[in-house]
C-alpha cells in the first residue's frame, strides 16, 4: 500500500527544471531508496515531501492526505508527521543534546518530555551526552542525535538526506545496520536519499533510480541491478 | 635542529617580510603614539603636573558627564538595535517587497557624515514647525544618531540572519509552526549579533563629537576637545580621553570574541541559503515600513535640505560651491590614498589572521578603532607635534595616519570574512601544483577576494572623505579640507549656505559612489 503519493510533479529553481511531470508511490513499511547523480531532483522530492518546497505542478498525499495541490500547502510540515535527516545534520549548535531531542516534545506540549527523550538517548546509547553541545559529540554521535531527534516525535515517515554522506567506511556501515533496524524497531517508512548505489543495495527494500528530474527505473535490488535501462546500467557500472 | 635555536616569532617575522613590515609600521606611526600619550598621562604626569595632581581634575562632575554621555549612548545603541533587528529581519528573513532596493537604500544614512544629517534634520524642525529648539536636546542627539546607527545594526543583524542555515530553522519547521521558530531557534542564534550591535553602536555613540557639538549638547566627547582646544588644559583632557578609551576597550574586551568573529560587514553570503519566510498578506504592511524608514531616515532629509538649500536662491549655491572649491582636489585625494592605505593594511591583517592564524595584528587595529576620534587626534598630536617630527605633523600625512588607524579595521573585516568563505582547498589544490606562496596569493586569492578589496575600498573612501572627529584635531594650518569647511562655516552662515553646502558635499560623495559602482558590479563575482 502506498503512503506517499507524488502525482504530476513539476519544479524548477530559477530557470533550472529539477523535476519534470514525476510520478511517485513509495510503499508503507519499506526502505526505499531515490538513487541518482548531483542534480537528478531526489533532494528536491525529498523536500517537496516534507513540505519545505511547493512543487510549481503537481500535488502530493501522505497517508491518503492531499498535503499539497495546485502551488498550496495543504498541510503544513509540522503537521505531516514526518522525521527529516538533513545532509549537515542541522542540530541547533545553541542547544544540548537533550534539548536537541526534547525541542520538538515540548513545542507540542506533550507528556513526560523527559521520559521519552531519556528512551532514545538509551536506545542509542547516548545518555552521557546529554548535556554536551554538538560540537562537542563526533560524526556518529551527531549523526545519532539527529536520528533522535526525529524519531523522538513518532513520526511515520523518515526522510533521510544523504545521512552518511560525511562520515568514514567503518562508521557508515556501523550506521546502515541502525538504520536498517529503524524500520522495524519504530514501524517506519524511510525514504533514504544516495548517489551511492552500493550504499542503496545494502539497506534498500525499493530503490528509484532518477536522472535529470526523471524516473529512469523503480523495483527492488534484483531488478535494478538485472534492468535493461542504458543509464541505470552505466550508473551501477562505476 | 636549527629552526629551535632561533625564537618562533623571529622565524615567522622572516618568512613573512611583507606582514612584519605593515605590523611594525602600524605600531611605530599610531599604536606607539597611542601608547606613550596615555603612558605619560599615567606614569608621568601631564605638563608640569604630577599623576596626583591630575587626578585631583577627574572629579564628580567628570563622572557625572560620563554617566550621561554613557545613557545617551545606551538609549541610542538599543533603539538602533531594535530597530535594525526589526528592519534586518524584514529585509533578510522574509520575502517583503523590493527587500533588494531597501537592502542599499536604508545605509545610505552610514555612509553620509553624521552633521550632514544633523543639518537636515534642523533645516526639517525648522520648515515643519519653524522652530528648531526640541532638536536642541538631548533628544536631537539620540534622533539623528538612531537614524545614522539603526542601518549598521540592520546590516551586523541582517548578516547573521543570512547567516543561519536554511536547515536549522527548517529542521524547527518539522516540528512547530513559524512563531515558535522565530522566538526560539532565530533569534537565540543571532544572540551574538544583536550584543555586537548594542556595544559598537554604543561605542561609535558615546565617540561621536560632529552631532552633539552641532545640537550644543554637552557630552564627554565635546568636553575633552574644549578643554583641549579652548582651554589648553591638556591635562585634563588626556586623562578624560583616558578614562573614555579604558571604557570603550572594557567593552570590547568583554564582547571581543563576538565583535572580531561577527559576520558584519560581510559582502557576500555566497554559497549559503537562507531561509525566508513567507509573510503573505503581511506583504503589503512590512513593504509600508520599510518605505516609512526609507522616508524619514533618508528622503525626508534630504528633500527638506534640498528646499532649504534652494530658498537662497542659486546666489548662495554659487557662494557654496565657491567656498567648497579648493577643498575638492585635496579631500578627494586625501581620500583616495586613506582608502588605498586602509585596503592594503587590512588585506594584511585578514590575511595573517585567517591564514596564517597572526590574530595579533588585527586586535592593534580594533584597539585603535575603538578609540574615539577626537581622542585619537589629541593621542597624535601629543606624539608629532615635535621639532623632529614636524615632517609628518605639519603635512598632510598626518591626516593620513588618523584614516590609516581609525578605518584599517573595517576592511581587514571586510576582507577577513571574504577570505573566510574561500575553501582552504582551493590554495591546497594550487599549492600541490607546485605554485609558490606570493603566486598564490595573486593568482588565487586575490581574484576571488576582489569584490570585497573593492566593497573595503569604497566603503573606506567614503568614511576618509566625510571624517571629521579625528581630522579637525589634525588638519594643518591653511589647508582646505571639505567636512572641516563646512563644520567651521556652519555655526555663522545663512540657513540655506549651510544647507547648499552640505548638499553638495554629499552629492560629491554620491557621484563618487555612482562612478566606482560600475566597477564594484563588475567584480562582483564574475571571476567566480
Amino acid at each position: 500500500m502506498s503512503i506517499i503519493k507524488l502525482s504530476n510533479i513539476t519544479h524548477s529553481y530559477g530557470d533550472k527544471r529539477v523535476l519534470q511531470q514525476l510520478s511517485l508511490n513509495i510503499e508503507a513499511n519499506q526502505l526505499t531508496c531515490l538513487l541518482g547523480g548531483s542534480g537528478s531532483g531526489k533532494t528536491t522530492i525529498l523536500r517537496l515531501i516534507a513540505g519545505l518546497e511547493i512543487p510549481q505542478s503537481g500535488g502530493i498525499t501522505i497517508a491518503n492526505e492531499q498535503v499539497t495541490e495546485n502551488r498550496q500547502i495543504i498541510i503544513p510540515p509540522h503537521q505531516r508527521n514526518l522525521g527529516f535527516i538533513f545532509q549537515d545534520l542541522a542540530l541547533w549548535p545553541h542547544f544540548t543534546v537533550y534539548k536537541n531531542i526534547a525541542f520538538g516534545l515540548t513545542e507540542r506540549k506533550e507528556q513526560k518530555v523527559k521520559e521519552s527523550v531519556y528512551k532514545m538517548l538509551d536506545f542509542f546509547r547516548l545518555q552521557e551526552y546529554a548535556e554536551k553541545y554538538p560540537h562537542q559529540l563526533s560524526g556518529g554521535q551527531q549523526q545519532l542525535v539527529a536520528i533522535s531527534r526525529s524519531l523522538v516525535l513518532k513520526p511515520k515517515i523518515l526522510l533521510m538526506d544523504e545521512p552518511l554522506a560525511n562520515l568514514d567506511v567503518k562508521l557508515k556501515r556501523k550506521t546502515l545496520d541502525h538504520i536498517k533496524n529503524l524500520k522495524q524497531n519504530f514501524d517506519l517508512t524511510i525514504v533514504y536519499v544516495t548517489h551511492d548505489h552500493k550504499e542503496a543495495f545494502a539497506i534498500a527494500d525499493n530503490i528509484v533510480v532518477l536522472n535529470e528530474g526523471k524516473i529512469q527505473e523503480t523495483g527492488d535490488v534484483q531488478q535494478i541491478k538485472n534492468s535493461d535501462n542504458e543509464f541505470v546500467k552505466y550508473f551501477i557500472e562505476y | 635542529m636549527g629552526r629551535k635555536l632561533i625564537p618562533e616569532f623571529i622565524l615567522r617575522s622572516i618568512e613573512d617580510p611583507l606582514c612584519t613590515i605593515v605590523y611594525v609600521s602600524f605600531v611605530s606611526f599610531i599604536v606607539f603614539p597611542i601608547a606613550y600619550t596615555i603612558g605619560t598621562a599615567l606614569f608621568t604626569g601631564v605638563g608640569n603636573n604630577s599623576l596626583a595632581d591630575n587626578l585631583q581634575l577627574i572629579n564628580k562632575s567628570t563622572f557625572l558627564l560620563l554617566a550621561k554621555s554613557c545613557s545617551i549612548a545606551f538609549f541610542i545603541a538599543l533603539l538602533s538595535t531594535l530597530l535594525g533587528g526589526a528592519l534586518g529581519f524584514l529585509l533578510y528573513k522574509t520575502n517583503t517587497f523590493f527587500s533588494g532596493f531597501f537592502k542599499i537604500a536604508l545605509l545610505i544614512p552610514l555612509f553620509i557624515s553624521p552633521y550632514i544629517l544633523a543639518v537636515a534634520w534642523k533645516d526639517l524642525f525648522y520648515l515643519c514647525f519653524g522652530n528648531t529648539d526640541p532638536l536642541f536636546s538631548h533628544l536631537g542627539v539620540i534622533l539623528v544618531l538612531t537614524t545614522i546607527f539603526t542601518p549598521l545594526s540592520m546590516l551586523i543583524i541582517g548578516s547573521a540572519l543570512s547567516n543561519i542555515n536554511a536547515q536549522l530553522e527548517e529542521a524547527g519547521l518539522l516540528m512547530t509552526g513559524y512563531r515558535s521558530v522565530i522566538f526560539k531557534i532565530t533569534l537565540p542564534l543571532i544572540k551574538p549579533a544583536l550584543l555586537t550591535s548594542l556595544v559598537l553602536v554604543f561605542i561609535f555613540s558615546i565617540s561621536e563629537f560632529s552631532v552633539p557639538v552641532f545640537f550644543g549638547i554637552k557630552v564627554f566627547t565635546t568636553e575633552i576637545f574644549t578643554q583641549f582646544s579652548a582651554f589648553y588644559n591638556h591635562s585634563l583632557a588626556i586623562l578624560q580621553s583616558v578614562l573614555l578609551i579604558f571604557l570603550c576597550l572594557f567593552l570590547l574586551l568583554s564582547e571581543r570574541k563576538l565583535i572580531t568573529d561577527a559576520p558584519f560587514l560581510s559582502v557576500s553570503g555566497k554559497g549559503m541559503r537562507t531561509k525566508l519566510f513567507s509573510i503573505k498578506c503581511w506583504q503589503g504592511l512590512s513593504g509600508l515600513m520599510l518605505f516609512g524608514w526609507f522616508f524619514i531616515s533618508v528622503l525626508l532629509p534630504f528633500l527638506v535640505l534640498f528646499i532649504q538649500s534652494f530658498q537662497g536662491g542659486t546666489v548662495k549655491f554659487i557662494q557654496a560651491f565657491e567656498l567648497l572649491k579648493p577643498t575638492f582636489s585635496n579631500s578627494i585625494g586625501l581620500a583616495l590614498s586613506g582608502a588605498l592605505i586602509t585596503v592594503f593594511i587590512g588585506f594584511i591583517a585578514a590575511y595573517s589572521a585567517e591564514i596564517k592564524n597572526r590574530k595579533s595584528i588585527i586586535w592593534l587595529l580594533l584597539f585603535v578603532f575603538a578609540i574615539p576620534s577626537t581622542i585619537f587626534g589629541i593621542c597624535l598630536i601629543k606624539f608629532y607635534n615635535q621639532p623632529l617630527l614636524d615632517f609628518i605633523y605639519s603635512e598632510y600625512a598626518i591626516i593620513l595616519i588618523g584614516y590609516t588607524g581609525k578605518f584599517s579595521f573595517i576592511s581587514a573585516k571586510l576582507i577577513g570574512n571574504a577570505i573566510k568563505q574561500i575553501p582552504n582547498s582551493l590554495d591546497e589544490a594550487a599549492q600541490l601544483t607546485g605554485i609558490g606562496h606570493y603566486r598564490r596569493i595573486q593568482t588565487i586569492l586575490i581574484p576571488l577576494i576582489m569584490p570585497a578589496l573593492f566593497a573595503a575600498f569604497v566603503i573606506n573612501f567614503i568614511f576618509c572623505l566625510g571624517e571629521l572627529g579625528t581630522t579637525i584635531m589634525l588638519y594643518p594650518p591653511g589647508t582646505e579640507i571639505m567636512p572641516i569647511k563646512v563644520f567651521t562655516i556652519m555655526a555663522n552662515a545663512p540657513q540655506s549656505l549651510t544647507s547648499s553646502m552640505t548638499l553638495i558635499v554629499f552629492s560629491v560623495t554620491l557621484l563618487i559612489i555612482t562612478a566606482l559602482y560600475p566597477i564594484f558590479k563588475h567584480y562582483s563575482y564574475v571571476n567566480h
